[in-house]
């Protein structure tokens, strides 16, 4: 068999792979849309306004609603020293 | 495809492929790092897309205006009769006074975010609400009556018990009962939360009567939000208001890869790759340099051997591209990001189980790409070409 | 088809201080279907000339045409396309890709032209065996010896079934046996029609019954021309 065709056939597979990845990323997906209605109602009930996803620090914990000097309020040049911070930006 | 356009290119990828599997060991090498790299690259993009998605769609319910106080630059207490005030703002629907903060657990390091929020009566979900997985919300006239989720639980070492203390300012225990626990479900917004009347949050906190941490605004019509924001601003001195709109694109900026430290050291990685591969391409051996002179002297033109280069830099790529991002996707979709999780959650002690899948969208595959296999090609094409000008004479 | 050089200079490094005169006034014509052998000591242009009437590079000065087409001062890329259409050239240290099989060396200059792994291997088998090295075919170059690796190349300069064949010292590495046979097989492509131009020290080579004519060469110029027969 050709180098060539040998490739082509490997890129067919990845193009199967990638296929069932849409297909089950689109099955997840679905999945996990029947829990936003849920999460939207905590979210009107309790009056959340950020994810729960690093509580290192308020500023982590709570970027929507963080005041500005939070991530520098123990010294004006202090930087970042959480990890969860290494992707995040800076207040806006 | 049997014209010798597609022949020439399908004989010289034939050529390449064999070329490449000649020099198997070096070529497996940068595929490898190559991979690693997009897989890094990747597995970021989508978790942190993901988390943005999530956030997107789940915080469109938040609410439309918070009004916090600030003092020297900082959130302070704010008057609850500024309610009044609010009130009677035209367009405003109803305001909601909230106590949060947060209670640092020195026994096992967990910061737990407190809610103090007065529910409506009657608003007490009779444990039918799916966002509790036992029991109820706390009622309206109940003191000491908490929900909690279910890390909370586990964190404090509940087991079957329903009872706990927390500590006061004054060091003084104040207790609770948990009447209900978030269902998992609900996790990525609750998994530190313990949820409390507004007087036992006052009580906790020992907050002055009369003073909460922020007013929360319903406006009835949601484009008239920025005007009442505005409106806001001029009736309350000192406040800082912060509308739904802001705290969604927060949540847009916040993940920027391009701002965020760890963002930088990828492209950085990504640029040493790139150095890496320049310095694999160049540098022609003897043996290559006898090699494209011979194919010069059989008839093989300069577009040819730089097409037979690139081939060879393309098939490495590609095939690195292709299952980097794979590999990606299943480390972020099957496997929850186990490898970037750990610093996306930091030091946190509560840590919120979470399945979030990305929509799979070719404009990411896309960026990933032209931010990879471009500058890589880029890498190597100055190196394919000296290796194309090699003369046809130097083999006589 | 019919070579002609008119005053034809091939200078190296011009107006530098290497500067070397490989080939001084030229004026050659070989016929169609001639057989030339150029003689002359070492350094004395046997190989420059080969190497302007093979299209590996251009004079310096002067004019030179192939079947009528100049081939003086053309850019690289026509160069190499005359190159490939015309010419069949074989070099004294074979120039075979060592870790390739014969078979792929031979079909080398097929790829750039599009034609099919099928059909490339056809047209190679029909020049190994009219060659004698069909049962080498999917050996790998550098396990042949030099017979058979002098057969192969001359294999690889037929596969385009070209007019000329150009061959520089096509038996300096082989013994007197050998070097007869390879001299055969090149003047068996007279009778093809081709026009070979070769050159070689061995008074063997140059005094083969079937080489037309002999052309000394000594210090870049023609020194004599001498037709056999």
């Amino acid at each position: 068999m050709r180098p060539s065709t040998v490739l082509m056939l490997v890129l067919s597979v990845y193009v199967m792979l990638y296929s069932g990845l849409i297909l089950v990323v689109g099955h997840k997906n679905s999945g996990l849309a029947a829990h936003v209605p849920i999460m939207q109602e905590a979210v009107a009930r309790f009056g959340l306004t950020d994810l729960a996803l690093s509580t290192e620090a308020r500023y982590t914990r709570h970027p929507a609603v963080s005041d500005p000097v939070a991530v520098t309020m123990d010294h004006p040049g202090a930087i970042d020293h959480f990890p969860s911070t290494l992707f995040w930006a800076p207040p806006q | 495809m049997n014209t010798p356009f597609f022949g020439r290119l399908l004989n010289i990828l034939d050529y390449a492929l064999s070329s490449l599997r000649r020099n198997l060991g070096k070529n497996c090498t940068v595929f490898i790092l190559f991979t690693l790299v997009i897989f890094l690259f990747a597995s970021f993009q989508l978790m942190t897309g993901g988390l943005t998605e999530l956030a997107q769609k789940v915080l469109v319910t938040a609410p439309d205006i918070t009004v916090q106080q600030m003092s020297a630059g900082r959130q302070v207490a704010i008057a609850a009769d500024a309610k009044e005030k609010l009130t009677g703002i035209f367009g405003v629907s109803k305001v909601k006074e909230r106590i949060w903060g947060y209670y640092f657990d020195e026994s096992n390091g967990a910061n737990y975010t407190v809610i103090g929020i007065s529910l409506p009566a009657g608003d007490d979900a009779g444990g039918s609400w799916l966002g509790l997985e036992e029991g109820r919300l706390p009622r309206p006239d109940e003191r000491g009556k908490v929900v909690v989720s279910r890390d909370i639980r586990d964190k404090l070492g509940l087991g079957s018990r329903r009872h706990f203390s927390l500590f006061r300012p004054d060091l003084s225990l104040a207790s609770f009962e948990t009447v209900g626990t978030f269902s998992g479900t609900l996790d990525i917004l609750t998994a530190d939360v313990i949820l409390m009347s507004l007087d036992d949050a006052r009580d906790l906190f020992a907050i002055v009567p009369g003073f909460v941490t922020d007013l929360l605004v319903d406006a009835g019509n949601p484009l008239e939000v920025e005007t009442i924001a505005g409106k806001i601003n001029d009736l309350l001195s000192g406040v800082r208001v912060i509308t739904r709109n802001r705290i969604l694109k927060t949540y847009t900026v916040v993940f920027g890869w391009r701002s965020g430290l760890g963002g930088i050291c990828l492209l950085t990685a990504l640029v040493a790759f790139a150095i890496f591969a320049w310095d694999r391409a160049s540098g022609l051996s003897r043996e290559e340099v006898r090699e494209v002179g011979i194919l010069r002297v059989l008839g093989w033109q300069t577009n040819d051997i730089i097409l037979l280069r690139f081939f060879e830099s393309a098939v490495i790529a590609l095939l690195a591209f292709f299952t980097g991002y794979l590999l990606a996707w299943i480390h972020v979709a099957g496997f929850d990001g186990t490898f970037l999780r750990p610093i996306l959650l930091g030091w946190s002690v509560l840590r919120p189980s979470f399945t979030f899948v990305p929509q799979f969208a070719f404009s990411d595959m896309l960026l990933i790409f032209s931010i990879s296999v471009f500058p890589y090609l880029c890498a190597t094409a100055v190196p394919a070409w000296r290796a194309a000008v090699v003369r046809a004479d130097s083999v006589i | 088809m019919l070579i002609t050089l008119e005053s034809v200079d091939k200078i190296y490094n011009s107006g530098a201080i290497n500067e070397v005169a490989a080939l001084r006034e030229i004026d050659l014509t070989v016929a169609e279907g001639e057989m030339v052998c150029l003689q002359g000591p070492s350094g004395s242009g046997k190989t420059t000339l080969l190497s302007v009437i093979g299209c590996i590079f251009s004079p310096t000065s002067g004019r030179a045409t192939i079947g009528g087409r100049r081939i003086s001062r053309l850019p690289d890329h026509f160069l190499t396309r005359y190159r490939r259409e015309l010419i069949g050239f074989i070099f004294q240290n074979y120039n075979m890709l060592g870790h390739l099989s014969v078979l792929e060396n031979i079909t080398l200059p097929l790829l750039p032209l599009g034609i099919s792994p099928g059909r490339r291997e056809k047209m190679a088998d029909a020049l190994l065996d009219k060659l004698a090295i069909g049962h080498r075919k999917h050996f790998i170059a550098d396990q042949l010896s030099g017979g058979e690796l002098q057969r192969a190349a001359i294999a690889r300069a037929l596969i385009n079934n070209p007019p000329i064949i150009v061959a520089d010292e096509p038996t300096a590495h082989l013994d007197g046996k050998l070097a007869l046979e390879i001299i055969d097989l090149l003047a068996e492509q007279k009778a093809d029609g081709r026009t070979l131009i070769l050159s070689s020290h061995d008074p063997a080579v140059s005094g083969h019954p079937r080489v037309d004519r002999v052309v000394a060469l000594r210090d870049g110029r023609i020194s004599s021309q001498v037709s056999a027969g």
